[in-house]
Formats: C-alpha cells, structure tokens, sequence
C-alpha cells in the first residue's frame, strides 16, 4: 500500500508535467493541424535560456522564467515562419519533415552552445532538495512545485482562451479559418502566435522541468515521445483531453515501473501511442463519431 | 557517343559504378570505406524512396529497419553460429518481414499519423536493442565475425567491398525496373488518391504491404551488409538522427525518383564524412538541408537536372504542387463533425 499510494504521487507529478508538453501540442495541432515535431527541442531550448539566465548570469528566478519562456515563443514563431508557412502549399507531409529538419537544427546548435560542457548540465532546484512528507508517502518537493505550476499553466491557458481577445482569436481560427478571414481575422498571424504560444508552453514545461530532468541536447524528444502520447490519448485536439491524458501517462508510467520492470517505464509510451493510434483514434476526450485520421 | 547521350541519367550511373568498381585498385582503406558506405546508404535512399517517394507512406522506420536488418545478422552470427552467408538473407528477410507488419497500421493510418506511429515504433525497436541485453548486450554493442570469403581468393576488405557492389548494382536495377512497372505506377497511384486508385482495381493492402516489405527489404540489406563492413554495431547507429539522414537523401536527390535517391545518397554520404568529427554541424547542416529543400524545391536536385540536361530521361513520379494533405483547407470550411467528400469514404 504504501508502494502504492507512493507511485501514486509520483505518477500524478510527473503525469502533470507530460500534460504541459502534451498542451503545447495540442494547442499547435488543434488550429493548424500540423504536429510541430520541434517541439521537444522547444522545451530543451527554454530549459536551456533559463540555465543561461539563472546560472551562468545570475539573474534571479522568476525574471530568468520569464525571459526563456520568451526566448522560446520567438523560437516559435521563427520555426511557423520557416517550417509551415512556406511549406504549407507543398502539403502538410512536407511541413511534418519541416519541422523534424528544424528540430535538429535546433537540437544541432544547442549541442555547439551548451554540449561542450560534460553534457549534462545539472540545474539547481528552486526550492530545498529536501523530500517532503505527508502522511507515509514522500514527495520530492521540486515536484510539488511542477505540479502547481503545471497546475498555474493549465488555469492560465483557460482564462487565456476563455477571456483574452488573442485566445478568442485563436480558438476561432482553429475552428472555422474561412469565417475568421471573413470576420477581418488574419489568420496567418493567428497561425504564427499559435506556433508561439505552443512554444511558449513548452519553454515554460522546460524550464520547470530541467532541476528534475537534467539538461542536454537530446532531451527533447524523449519528452516530445511522452507528450505526444498524451495527446494521442487525450484525443490530440482536447485541452481536457491532454491534461487526462497526461495524467494516465504518468500513473501507467509508475505503477509499469513499480509493479513489473524499471525499465518498462520508457517504452509505455510508445505503446500507447501506437495502439491509441489504431484502436482509439479520436482519443478519449476527442471528437466523436468522426475518424480524423 | 553523342553529349546528349554523354549526360543522361543513365551514363551517370555507369560513370558512378564503374567508379566504384575501379575504385579499390588506387584507394586507400578509408576511401574504400567510404565508397562501401556510400553504397549502403544508396541501398537504404533506394528503400526509403520506393515507400515515401513513391507509395506516398511518410514513415519513420527506415532507420530501425535497417538496424533489425544488422542486428538480425549479426546476432544470428554470434549466438547460433551460424555462417554470413546464411545469416545475411534470413536477417534482410527478417527486417522485411517486421517492416511489412507496419502496413497494418498504415492501412488505418495516413500522413501525420502514420509518421508518429511509425516514429514511436522505431523508438520501441530502439528501447528493445538497448534493453533486451541477454540477446542484443545492450548500449554498449558487440563485434560481429567477418564475412568467410575463404572460398574466394580475394582480401577480407575487397571482399565486402565487392559483395556491396554487386548487391547495390542489383537492389538499382531493380527499383528501375519495378518502378516502371504496373507496381511502380500502382504505388504512385496509391500516393496521389487512395480512393481513385481502389477504383481502378489497385487493392490498398497488397500494394501498401507490398511497398513496405520492398522498402524494408531494402533496409534489411543494407543493414546486413553494415553489420559485416564495420565488424561492430551498437543501437545509437539506428537512432533517429540515423532516419534523418536517409529522409535528407531522398529529399534532397528527389522523391518519387529512382537516380535522384543515388543522387542524393552520394553526395550526402560525401558530406556526412566531411563533418564526421562535428556532430552538432552535422546535425545543423542535414536539419538545414530538409527544411531548405522543403522550402525551396520539394522535389529535389532532379528538378534542376531535368530541367538542364536534355539527355537526362527518367518518367520522375514528382508529386504535384498541392501534396496529398492539401484536403486540409476544405476540411476547414466543412461544418463541424463532416469531412471532405475525399476522407470520409
């Protein structure tokens, strides 16, 4: 039991964080149907600034959060520009391998700036390495804060898409681009700050994530692997969708690790994306009744 | 001979195998090496194409293909002791047997996500060579015996050599001629309209499957030959970096273009040595090379060499300006819960 209530925890910490890089594509996917295959090295590149910011420079917490997650929504827009929007009229096959060719671009200069030293870079916890207790069960307490801020990010990104002109716009687009463009949208813009807001996402999912994960140039698609199973799970164009998703990721995850093998724990994954794929197209939360494939 | 004749496609690929063939009499250990290379990584654009280039199946396996195909020799070599010349074609056949399971999925599946689900498969196959250590021995790989050419008096390294020649000469002229065959046209009609070609008699699951086990077929080989020229072969070989490569080469030479994946494959092969010692340039340079071809000439070089060379002959399969997925527009507009006429069927 105490096992249990213990992987239990650690499923649901680190289900949260799959949910944010599964949110940053679902929002991407839901209004250009493109899977961005960049963004795992999104998220490392948003690790990365902020351990450029916060370590190398010294710039306190919140203000190196803030300027890597801004980093990374400009890597965003840059990758719309380059990946989707010149590539687009050639089909949407041609932006998928687009966008893995700016994936490793990017993975390619992150390894000329930061590869060079040891490889792995070790960013320090915010909050005391000190593991919490509650009742029985311990917590590593960086991961209580992922799960708030996980938890921050989700509420945001609702109020954002509920209650901001940008977030109206957006949802609007993704639904129907023909009657935005006829409501005096302009949806290639719309398109490029959805790239970035996507990005934006999956900074912040990096910066929060690296005490726990480490950083190094190839740890975004490992990642990218696990988001994307959340989202294929979710139903790949349901906010709800990849928050649950995410979250029975993490939970298969664990008690996979726990209950049969450590190493079993990577490939659930994969598995789920591919039988998600084929026997569960729509995903759980996703639309009903229509095959989107 | 004429210079129309003189700068044909096909006078290209004699120059470029006659090249190969004369090549051990004045090379050096490591250009051969890099001959026998180029060779290999000819086979696998070769596969590649036939499957995306052709059949229109963006898929992301090729690279785990290609290590089932080296593995599969290898370990059949190492633990049952058996000789190359019988482990080669049961490890190329295996890799074709596992790569033609993948038409399954690619029935159900089209464009973006086949190429995830082909991509998660190909991270799975990775995560069984790395963990799977009783029988693969994990990250740290194994060496495999050399090939037995005591039968033949010929040197261990021109042995291979030879063995890759002939087996490439042969995987070409074949592509060229499958290509232009009812099957070629077949998968290029798979490609541009699933539906149009179901109503022209063209049954979906044989020709997808069918281009699968060609193209995994194609992988394998490769693979089995790797795994003898190298004596050595790890899991990171057949990582992603690895498909990215071949995708670069046939986006590069040319989709749906049987010289334009030789093309592509050597002067790449070329490249990759230059910047062997620079992984992060490498990675830079080959991600630039997609997204540049991408951008600019989706076809790639044979494009250019139809267009400035008069002899250059060879019925290319381009796919037009609007891809396949271009459906995505009138999806759009269609009312929520209704697809275009084109994916509902």
């Amino acid at each position: 039991m105490l096992m249990f209530s213990y992987l239990m925890a650690t499923g649901i910490t680190t289900g949260a964080f799959y949910a944010l890089v599964a949110l940053g594509i679902v929002i991407v996917y839901k209004s250009t149907e493109v899977v961005n295959l960049a963004h795992g090295e999104l998220f490392m590149v948003g690790g990365m600034l902020a351990y450029t910011c916060y370590v190398m420079f010294g710039i306190p917490y919140l203000p190196s959060l803030l300027l890597a997650v801004a980093g990374a929504f400009v890597v965003g827009i840059i990758t719309e520009r380059v990946a989707y929007r010149s590539v687009l009229k050639h089909g949407l096959a041609s932006v998928l391998v687009a966008t893995i060719g700016v994936s490793f671009i990017l993975k390619g200069i992150a390894r000329h700036i930061w590869g060079g030293k040891g490889d792995y870079l070790t960013f320090p916890p915010i909050v005391s390495p000190e593991p919490l207790q509650f009742g029985n069960i311990m917590i590593m307490s960086q991961q209580l804060v992922v799960l708030l801020a996980a938890i921050v990010v989700m509420v945001g990104l609702g109020i954002f898409f509920k209650r901001t002109r940008a977030g109206k716009w957006m949802q609007a687009t993704a639904s129907n681009p023909k009657a935005a463009t006829l409501c005096g949208l302009r949806i290639d813009r719309i398109y490029m700050y959805t790239f970035g807001v996507g990005a934006a996402v999956a900074g912040a999912a990096g910066v929060l994530m690296s005490p726990l994960t480490l950083l190094y140039p190839d740890v975004g698609f490992v990642l990218f692997i696990k988001g994307m199973a959340a989202a294929v799970l979710g139903g790949l164009t349901s906010i709800p969708g990849a928050v649950l998703g995410g979250l029975l990721l993490g939970l298969a995850e664990q008690l996979a690790a726990g209950y049969l093998h450590s190493s079993i724990q990577d490939v659930v994954a994969f598995l789920i994306i591919m039988l998600a794929l084929i026997f569960l197209p729509t995903g759980l939360l996703g639309p009903r009744g229509l095959r989107k494939i | 001979m004429s210079l129309r004749a003189l700068v044909s496609n096909r006078s290209f690929l004699v120059f470029l195998f006659g090249g190969l063939f004369v090549l051990p009499a004045f090379a050096n250990q490591y250009t051969l090496f890099v001959g026998n290379l180029m060779m290999l990584y000819i086979i696998l654009a070769l596969g590649l194409n036939i499957l995306v280039g052709f059949a229109g199946q963006l898929a992301f396996a090729n690279a785990a293909i290609y290590g089932i195909g080296a593995y599969g020799t290898a370990l059949l070599q190492v633990h049952l002791g058996w000789s190359f010349w019988f482990a080669a074609p049961v490890g190329a056949v295996l890799a074709m047997v596992i790569g033609t399971l993948l038409a399954f999925p690619a029935l159900r599946l089209s464009g973006i996500f086949l190429a995830l689900a082909t991509l998660a498969f190909a991270q799975a196959t990775q995560w069984v060579l790395l963990h799977w250590q009783p029988v693969t021995f994990g990250a740290g790989g194994f060496r495999v015996p050399p090939p037995d050419f005591g039968w033949i008096p010929i040197k261990q390294d021109y042995g291979i050599y030879f063995l890759s020649w002939g087996v490439t000469v042969v995987l070409l002229l074949f592509a060229w001629r499958i290509m232009r065959s009812r099957i070629g046209r077949a998968f290029v009609a798979v490609r541009d309209g699933e539906i149009a070609a179901q109503s022209l008699g063209i049954d979906l699951l044989t020709y997808k499957a069918m281009a699968f086990a060609l193209s995994s077929f194609y992988a394998g080989a490769a693979g089995a030959l790797y795994a003898s020229l190298l004596g050595f072969i790890s899991p990171e070989t057949f990582d992603l970096f690895q498909m990215i490569i071949h995708k670069a080469m046939i986006v590069v030479g040319g989709l749906g273009s049987v010289i334009g994946s030789v093309l592509g494959a050597s002067l790449l092969v070329y490249l990759m040595e230059v910047l062997r010692e620079f992984k992060s340039t490498q990675e830079i340079v080959f991600g630039a090379l997609l997204v540049g071809f991408m951008v600019f000439q989706p076809n790639g070089l044979v494009v250019f060499l139809k267009r400035w060379l008069p002899g250059w002959e060879e019925p290319v399969h381009l796919a037009g300006p609007e891809g396949k997925d271009s459906a995505r527009s009138a999806g759009k507009d269609a009312a929520p819960g209704e697809q275009p006429a084109a994916e509902r069927a």
